[in-house]
């Protein structure tokens, strides 16, 4: 079991990277004042189809073909943290388009892991590969936050925009 | 969360990712599966990227993989050289991944103490 949130974070993003996704998108709610915790990870990578999706949810699932979707126990493992914390655990995938993980836990609840280090996260992310864009969105009480990988670079690849607009349309898809 | 902190976020990462490109002498490759960042992969990687800018290393690329099927030994990584030489180092945490910078990537000296298997040769 991961100690912090942002290891899920990572560990799952991982996954996206392995489907060859071009963007990985991380929000992160928290709310005190609803008490919740929301952690979303969506990509644009190859997706998974109806039955994959199916096993995936099993508790025991892992993919050792490193033809599919390489998924081991990370998935589980969220969805257990996240339902041990009162919360809900959701997945979307649509074959070729994406894939989205929502997972949300009680922010007051007692055995809640601490968020941790996401700074090191998302560098471990951005280091891994730098063709990816990875974004960051975070929204909490005090106010919002907002990172991109490819911000700011001076020379952007075309196709990472239309790959963009290719995960908005996956994500309405699901 | 703290959103000062990850303010500070932005301009390091994209520090990082700039040094990244390229055709470089050494590939590092992190096993970044479920059970490496169990074990602490991820701060093996985060002081790597810290200790290679810090010491100015431009050679040096940063590959991450999934499981390797070592998950007895992780934190796991690989160090592939231009001349097809890999060496794999396991059991790693901070301290050592300085040393590996230190050592193999900056020297190019190998860290026997660390290192794991066989010296495998490809081509």
């Amino acid at each position: 079991m991961f100690e912090e949130l942002s290891l899920h974070i990572l560990d799952i993003a991982m996954n996206s990277l392995a489907a060859g996704a071009r963007n990985i998108q991380i929000a992160v709610i928290e709310s005190v004042k609803h008490d919740w915790l929301i952690i979303r990870i969506r990509d644009n990578g190859r997706g998974m189809d109806g039955q994959t999706l199916k096993r995936v949810l099993a508790r025991s699932f892992t993919s050792k073909s490193s033809r599919k979707k390489p998924i081991g126990l990370g998935l589980a493992l969220l969805r257990q943290s996240s339902e041990m914390c009162g919360g809900t655990f959701d997945i979307r995938s649509v074959q070729g388009r994406g894939t989205s993980i929502t997972a949300s836990m009680r922010l007051s609840h007692v055995d809640r892991p601490p968020l941790g280090d996401l700074n090191a996260t998302i560098l471990a992310l951005c280091a891994s590969n730098e063709a990816v864009e990875v974004q960051l969105h975070c929204r909490s009480d005090e106010g919002t936050f907002y990172f991109s990988s490819q911000e700011g670079r001076p020379h952007e690849p075309r196709r990472t925009q239309k790959t963009q607009r290719e995960g908005a349309t996956a994500s309405r898809a699901t | 969360m703290n959103l000062d902190e990850l303010k500070k976020l932005k301009e390091k990462a994209q520090r990082q990712v700039a040094l990244r490109e390229g055709n470089k002498k050494y590939r590092v490759v992190f096993s970044m599966g479920t059970s490496g960042i169990a074990a602490g992969a991820r701060e093996v990687m985060t002081t790597m990227l810290d200790e290679i800018e810090k010491r100015g290393l431009e050679d040096v690329e940063v590959r991450v993989t999934g499981e390797v099927g070592l998950e007895d030994v992780e934190p796991v990584i690989r160090i592939e050289e231009a001349g097809g030489e890999k060496t794999t180092y396991a059991h790693l945490d901070a301290g050592g991944a300085r040393k590996i910078v230190a050592e193999h990537l900056e020297k190019g000296k190998k860290v026997d103490k660390l290192a794991v298997g066989k010296e495998k040769k490809t081509d």
